[in-house]
């Protein structure tokens, strides 16, 4: 192609990736290493309040902020380097408690116990998903023809469903006496409540996770196992290879470029986990990276909102995913080189 | 050690028969081939005697156990694919081990048993390659080394050659051939070459829509085609095949007339081979008299094609005949080189 013609078709999408990509993640990059906080003054303040024989006058200091020309808050915007990294990592009370062993401790702290969950829920999820997701696959391309259809159908829906409303739909089986507790209690002639403790929202957000993401999984698996070249198959049908390692030696492998780009989707998906927070109305139990970047940028009573640590929080989180993904990018890096001797 | 016989084996799908009635006793270590053209069944049968589909009717037995019912791993076969099947993410080493591997031979034996096969198939330099990095026919020498590790009883090729380019199929077809005297297997080849059938056959068996045609060692099916279907399939260039009748002994049709048969009067239809018969002066001596259609240099012979009988005719003359086309030519063709079939059923008619 012509470079006139490729620069035409790309320029469009590179301009659009640099304005809403990569713009806002460089200011956000800067904006960590800045805070901008209101301008204060001291002033002396005499009150007094009717008294006899004479007023009674109470002189104070008082800080207050600076009220511009315009009638708004003055502000300043001061190079603080790490400081806003320092607030949120809280670097000094995280290793006193890991010194100690004391991994409760460290759990107090917000980022860490975002971190903790955070890393729990994509690494227990990343194996559930690939694995429904393959064992759909593999039972959809058994069944008869009959039946396919229907099957694909109903192992998408959970996909469709807007992520929000799926949490919802199930917080609400499962909250109070919703039907699954009721048949919970039923079945265990015992009292349960899901959402009185942190591991059961946990599990409950785990399993949604998995729920919603697995069609995606299925589909993409489904697609490969039509190009699983039926003589290698039938040969190891032959040689004597048994459904479970016909699965293992000849189809996982064919799928192994697949699985590698399920797993760098689903890393980067649920390493920002968010809506399960907000549907499962968890934060009081547990919360995660991206929630923890929301909550700082949410003004406080006093209407501000903490630009700078958010956005530390935000370049932790991106730092987290990139070194989730190195591994697998690795791979798939060598993978390609070998490929080409 | 093992003899299969198949007991009027059929495949219906539906109302569609893929085979009909397959009935044959294949003798322990012997080479058979299964010749016919596309969707004739051939394919199909040996599936079935694989495990890889099932038989609608009928027996299939393998050294005298009926293994109908019995998964592909537990016949003791092998089967070399036309697209070799090998498994791409494992060297060619791994590949020759897998069916030891999955099949929980004892360990200590694999190493002695795959480069004995690589041997065989002269692959061991390559033992460390991907399939990827392999040619055409070292990928389907890396099968046939697969097929042959575990030593099995019968061994099973699907078109084997067919993937490969015209000067490598010679080289492997010897191959094949000899790894099959050397290791004593029953072995069912699948082809539609005919040349190779002709080749490594001990017994060709001849099919045509699910139904066989012929069953015979290969000069006995070249020499005495059973009708004009075989006749027409078997030979480079196939038999000729004239429309005529019969009467008195002399068969005569469009341009051409041949005396000294024996046979019963009526339309029949004629056949004989282009290297049977010869060029001759045009007159009265010559059976066929005719222009020349077109001449084609076959390096090592000329073939000369007119039309006669209603067909395209081809006669193999010297290799530095030359002609010109609509010349006429005189062709000879004897009595004794003639084949005689009915012309409504096509089968032969011995006289």
């Amino acid at each position: 192609m012509k470079y006139k013609t490729f620069a035409a078709f790309v320029g469009p999408s590179i301009f659009l990736m640099l304005l809403f990509i990569a713009a806002p993640l460089i200011s956000v990059f800067f904006q960590s290493f800045y805070i901008t906080q209101p301008v204060f003054e001291t002033v002396e303040v005499e009150t007094c309040t009717p008294g006899f024989p004479t007023q009674t006058c109470v002189t104070e200091q008082k800080t207050q902020p600076i009220i511009g020309e315009d009638g708004k808050v003055v502000t300043t915007v001061k190079y603080v380097g790490l400081e806003s990294y320092r607030n949120v990592l809280e670097p000094d009370r995280a290793w006193a408690a890991l010194s100690a062993f004391d991994f409760r401790a460290l759990l107090t702290i917000d980022f860490w116990k975002a971190l903790r969950f955070t890393l729990t829920f994509t690494l227990v999820t990343l194996p559930l998903v690939i694995g429904a997701g393959l064992l759909i696959a593999v039972v959809v391309n058994n069944a008869s023809r009959l039946i396919r259809g229907p099957i694909i159908f109903v192992s998408l829906l959970p996909f469709i469903i807007t992520p929000v409303i799926g949490a919802l739909s199930i917080r609400w089986l499962f909250i109070g006496d919703g039907i699954m507790t009721a048949f919970l209690e039923w079945a265990f002639s015992q009292n349960i409540s899901m959402f009185a403790q942190g591991w059961t929202i946990e599990l409950l957000m785990m399993f949604y996770r998995v729920w919603h993401v697995a069609p995606f999984a299925f589909v993409v698996f489904y697609a490969g196992l039509q190009t699983v070249n039926q003589d290698t198959l039938e040969s190891a049908i032959i040689d004597g290879a048994s459904r479970w390692e016909r699965l293992r030696y000849v189809i996982i492998p064919h799928l192994m470029p697949l699985i590698v780009f399920i797993s760098l989707i689903h890393l980067m998906d649920s390493y920002r986990v968010f809506e399960e927070i907000v549907g499962f109305s968890s934060q009081a139990h547990r919360i995660s990276l991206q929630w923890l970047t929301y909550d700082f940028l949410t003004p406080d009573d006093s209407g501000n909102r903490s630009i700078s640590r958010a956005s530390a929080s935000a370049m932790l989180t991106m730092i987290g995913i990139v070194v989730l993904l190195v591994p697998l990018l690795r791979k798939t890096w060598r993978d390609h080189k070998g490929g080409r001797v | 050690m093992a003899e299969i016989q198949l007991k009027n084996v059929s495949k219906r799908w539906g109302s569609f028969v893929g085979v009909d009635n397959f009935d044959m006793t294949i003798a322990d270590r012997e080479f058979l081939v299964l010749l016919g053209p596309s969707g004739c069944g051939k394919t199909t049968t040996m599936r079935m005697i694989a495990g890889l589909e099932e038989a609608t009717d009928g027996d299939i037995v393998i050294g005298g156990r009926v293994v109908n019912d019995l998964d592909p791993k537990d016949r003791d076969i092998a089967m070399v694919f036309q697209s070799y099947g090998l498994y791409p993410n494992m060297n060619v080493y791994e590949n020759i081990r897998f069916p030891l591997k999955v099949r929980k031979v004892d360990p200590a034996t694999h190493d002695e048993r795959v480069m004995r096969a690589a041997d065989m198939v002269e692959l061991r330099e390559f033992l460390h390659r991907k399939p990827a990095e392999l040619s055409g026919g070292q990928r389907q020498r890396v099968a046939l080394a697969r097929a042959i590790v575990r030593e099995p009883n019968v061994f099973l090729m699907d078109e084997p050659l067919s993937n490969l380019d015209a000067k490598l199929r010679v080289s492997t077809r010897a191959q094949i051939k000899n790894l099959q005297h050397e290791l004593k297997v029953t072995t069912i080849y699948v082809t539609h070459d005919q040349i190779e059938a002709m080749t490594l056959a001990d017994r060709v068996v001849v099919m045509k829509r699910g139904v066989i045609q012929q069953v015979g060692t290969p000069t006995e099916i070249y020499d005495r085609p059973a009708n004009t279907f075989v006749a027409g399939f078997i030979g480079s260039p196939a038999m000729n095949l004239m429309e005529g009748t019969l009467s008195g002994g002399t068969f005569s049709g469009d341009h051409v007339s041949i005396s000294g048969l024996s046979g019963p009067d009526g339309p029949v239809t004629l056949g004989f081979r282009a290297e049977d018969a010869a060029v001759a002066e045009t007159g009265p001596q010559a059976e066929i008299t005719a222009p020349v259609y077109t001449m084609e240099l076959l390096g090592d012979a000329t073939m000369i094609t007119v039309k006669a009988g209603g067909a395209l005719v081809s006669v193999k003359a010297s290799k530095d005949y030359r002609i010109e086309i609509d010349e006429p030519v005189g062709l000879n063709i004897p009595a004794e080189i003639c084949h005689l079939f009915n012309q409504k059923t096509g089968a032969r008619i011995d006289v």
